[in-house]
């Protein structure tokens, strides 16, 4: 019987490593070897003396071994609880059914309908913006100017009178500044409709526009002091919305696919191999 | 003749040996979890005299023209109250909680140098002793002076011998210098630990996100602390040698020691938020009943804050009058790290989004800290905007800003680690009912201390002045700091009664009491002396949830 006591697959001691009091030495030793600088040389050479018995007493708890202590293994009655099931299954995700690991979102829309939603949008936009160049300032060219002193600098000196005249060099930039942002933000769209839990159309339409006017209206003093002098609010937050809601309803239209995250690498990566779904989708080869 | 046993005297006799045995046993111990508790009490009565400290200031400021301190003291105050937070209280957590945690979390037994280990914690405290010291040894040898009064980051050339008389500077730089190389022993420990003790079967990749976080951290500590040292020794040769490295009036340079000083500043805020991250980036899943977002882009994101820390310093010294390259530069690169920051924010959020979340006294001081932080961050980015900063540097602004860091993320995450792990460390649960009276008074008083900080700053009042006239409207704003400093000493209060009731009739805490899921949890609380009585094999980042759902392990997956 106390033959079986002995035999078990734990050991009866754990070697650790022994306790020393020579670090605690060496560390008061090498303070008292700095404070002697505001206090007395006599604490330096105190400070000294000590670090030396105690590096001295250090190596020789490690030199030519390390010293160790035998610490007795503990009863198993004192070990740990074993970690058992939790009796409650996991809750699975219903979206996707099977694959309750998945990424969410599953499908997405390709970056083309992004593309061509900023497209869209912009051109809302833009004639809206001109509307109100016209309604307010007689003018169309006003805002293409507004936007363009973005990048020149030299627009941003100019008066009412000349922010109201076509400037080709102006309407080049607020065409490139106005489109490169469009598709980019359209592109944003694309990508972070499906992300939405509902109503995505009502988030592109109107809350994203109200956020991204936010950024702006915190920023607009630094990126475009012209534009922040003369901005109109009202109208600025309707061209967003107006850009939001086509931007997002041209993004929402378009078929969503799939992520491929549940496909086998060799299928993402679009090898061939004789482990590949055949092309009727009946089973592997 | 037969001898008379006493029972009484015997157990007395026992006691007395098993006293002077037990103080022998914690002098001289070299177990991780010792030397981890140590270094957290340490830092827990440097926090105490810190916040009386702090309670002190805010008296002073509570009215116009108070005189409950002289401006000779307020200044001594001021600068022991950051140099204790930053030096004495936040570098011994870090310490502390990688001491303790990082083995069991690996499933090693001790830290790669036990030893090293143990000198790493006394040099931690003989400097701090050093530190306060100065209150006597200052004043005692010399009669100018007593405890340093140049600010926690001692801007030259004020702390040249012209301005600054006596020995309190050099106590400063000798106390720091001393502690620092605690810092960096227990730095080279974690990445030893980490790199060569890992259990069987943990990758890189199942590596829990909390020693991750410390590791990155400790590679911040070896990098960020050297530049200190390397300034504080040339101050101490411009002091005693005759060196003029920062002396203006002999072709030195002053801002020479503020690059110095913030090539280790600004890393160094980030090296005192990490645990926090860390604490949350446990704690946040197990209370979500969720896997932790995006862990890999946490990882990432991490490695990214701490490489761009380094390159950010000098948005501290937009005031100085560098060349606008320089003030581009170092904006820029300010507005980056609020890239890989936002990820976690991010990643936290998306934990909790949709989980089963219980809000247990861990739980709620992470969801304080995520917001807190979140606040911190922005008012950070304001801060990095060049003009913003000429307008508010040196205000109240900043103040507010570094308190929400420090204060409202830092401390909310080390409480919430100390919520989390203390039933691991003493097998005693804290109570849950005074641990929420503890967040909503700290909670309550941080906003009312630190929120009209913000508007005093805009208002123009400035940092460091030990009192100003009335009529500026910063009265009002400063009596509602004052009172919320005065809530959150009441919640301390709580915090420690909770810590001592909890020691002394606490409920048992049981292995797992969190139903967590990370290594710790599978050995007692508080754990044996060796860990683990076998060495212990894991297949996931949370292999107790491969124990606990066999039907659903995360190693079919990773």
């Amino acid at each position: 019987m106390a033959e079986e006591d002995t035999k078990h697959d734990y050991p009866d001691a754990v070697d650790m490593p022994a306790p020393s009091f020579w670090p605690m030495i060496l560390a008061f030793g090498v303070t008292l070897l700095l404070t002697g600088i505001v206090t007395n040389y006599v604490v330096t050479l105190v400070g000294f003396v000590l670090s030396a018995r105690a590096a001295v007493g250090w190596w020789r708890d490690v030199i030519p071994h390390e010293l160790h202590e035998e610490v007795p293994v503990r009863h198993p009655a004192d070990w740990a609880v074993p970690v058992r099931t939790t009796g409650r299954s996991v809750a699975s995700l219903r979206v996707g059914a099977a694959h309750h690991r998945m990424r969410i979102p599953e499908r997405v829309h390709p970056y083309k309908a992004g593309i061509w939603g900023g497209i869209a949008g912009g051109i809302a936009m833009a004639i809206l913006a001109c509307i109100y160049g016209q309604v307010a300032h007689g003018s169309i060219w006003y805002p293409v100017n507004l936007l363009a002193a973005t990048v020149l600098p030299s627009i941003s000196q100019a008066g009412e009178t000349a922010l109201g005249q076509f400037q080709l060099v102006a309407f080049g930039v607020a065409v490139g500044v106005h489109t490169i942002t469009s598709i980019l933000v359209g592109v944003l769209y694309a990508v972070t409709l499906p992300m939405f839990p509902r109503r995505a159309p009502l988030w592109a339409g109107f809350i994203v526009p109200l956020f991204w006017t936010g950024l702006i209206a915190a920023t607009l003093a630094l990126t475009n002091p012209a534009l922040n002098d003369h901005i109109n609010w009202i109208w600025f937050i309707a061209c967003q919305i107006a850009f939001g809601l086509v931007a997002g309803f041209v993004a929402a239209k378009t078929q969503r696919i799939d992520t491929m995250q549940n496909l086998p690498f060799i299928e993402r990566a679009a090898i061939e191999s004789q482990w590949s779904e055949k092309p009727d989708g009946k089973g592997r080869q | 003749m037969a001898t008379v046993d006493y029972p009484l005297e015997k157990s007395r006799r026992q006691r007395e040996f098993s006293l002077s045995e037990a103080l022998y046993s914690w002098v001289a111990t070299v177990d991780h979890k010792r030397l981890g508790l140590m270094y957290m009490t340490s830092a827990i009565i440097f926090f105490l005299i810190a916040g009386v400290m702090a309670m002190v200031i805010r008296a002073q400021l509570i009215v116009p023209e108070n005189h409950v301190v002289g401006p000779q003291t307020f200044n001594r105050l001021f600068t022991m109250h950051g140099t204790t937070m930053v030096f004495l209280v936040g570098m011994p957590i870090i310490a502390g909680m990688s001491n303790y945690l990082i083995p069991l979390m690996i499933g090693a037994r001790d830290m790669a140098f036990p030893r090293l280990n143990a000198f790493g914690y006394w040099i931690f405290l003989f400097g701090g002793i050093l530190l306060y010291f100065s209150y006597l040894g200052a004043n005692g040898l010399f009669g100018a002076g007593s405890a340093p009064d140049v600010g926690w980051f001692a801007y030259a050339p004020l702390t040249e011998r012209a301005f600054s008389r006596g020995t309190s500077t050099d106590y400063w730089i000798l106390g720091i210098l001393v502690s620092g190389i605690g810092s960096i022993v227990s730095a080279i420990n974690v990445i030893a630990t980490t790199l060569s003790m890992r259990c069987k079967g943990m990758k890189l990749s199942r590596m829990p996100l909390f020693v991750w976080v410390m590791v990155v951290d400790a590679w911040m500590v070896i990098l960020a602390l050297p530049p200190l040292t390397a300034g504080q020794v040339m101050l101490l040769f411009d002091r005693y040698l005759g060196a003029n490295f920062f002396n203006t009036q002999a072709g030195g340079s002053a801002v020479l020691w503020q690059h110095f000083f913030w090539i280790f500043g600004h890393p160094e805020v980030y090296i005192l938020i990490f645990p926090a991250f860390a604490t949350v980036s446990e704690v946040v899943p197990v209370f979500s009943r969720k896997p932790i977002f995006g862990r890999q882009a946490m990882v990432g994101a991490v490695v990214a804050i701490g490489f761009i820390s380094f390159g950010v310093w000098a948005h501290h010294m937009f005031a100085v009058g560098m060349a606008p390259i320089s003030n581009i530069f170092f904006a820029t690169a300010s507005f980056l790290v609020a890239v890989p920051t936002g990820v976690k924010i991010f990643n936290w959020l998306a934990t909790i989004w949709g989980g089963k979340i219980r809000f247990a006294t861990p739980m709620l001081f992470c969801v304080a800290f995520i917001f807190q932080f979140l606040i911190a961050g922005l008012t950070g980015v304001m801060l990095a905007v060049t003009p913003f900063d000429w307008q508010l540097t040196d205000s109240y602004f900043v103040v507010a800003h570094f308190h929400y860091t420090l204060t409202g993320s830092f401390l909310f995450g080390v409480f919430a680690a100390i919520y989390y792990w203390f039933p691991k460390a003493t097998g005693k649960m804290l109570s849950e009912t005074i641990g929420k009276w503890h967040f909503w008074l700290l909670v309550i008083g941080f906003h009312l201390t630190f929120d009209p900080q913000h508007i005093l700053g805009i208002l123009g009042m400035p940092r460091r002045v030990y009192t100003y006239a009335p009529g500026r409207g910063w009265e009002p704003w400063n009596m509602i700091s004052s009172i919320g400093a005065a809530i959150q000493a009441i919640a301390i209060i709580c915090f420690a009664w909770n810590v001592i009731r909890a020691l002394i009739k606490g409920e048992r805490a049981g292995d797992d009491p969190w139903d967590a899921w990370t290594l710790e949890w599978t050995t007692t609380s508080p754990p044996p002396e060796y860990n683990y009585e076998t060495d212990p094999e894991v297949r996931s980042s949370r292999p107790l949830w491969d124990l606990k759902h066999p039907e659903d392990p995360d190693w079919k997956y990773e």
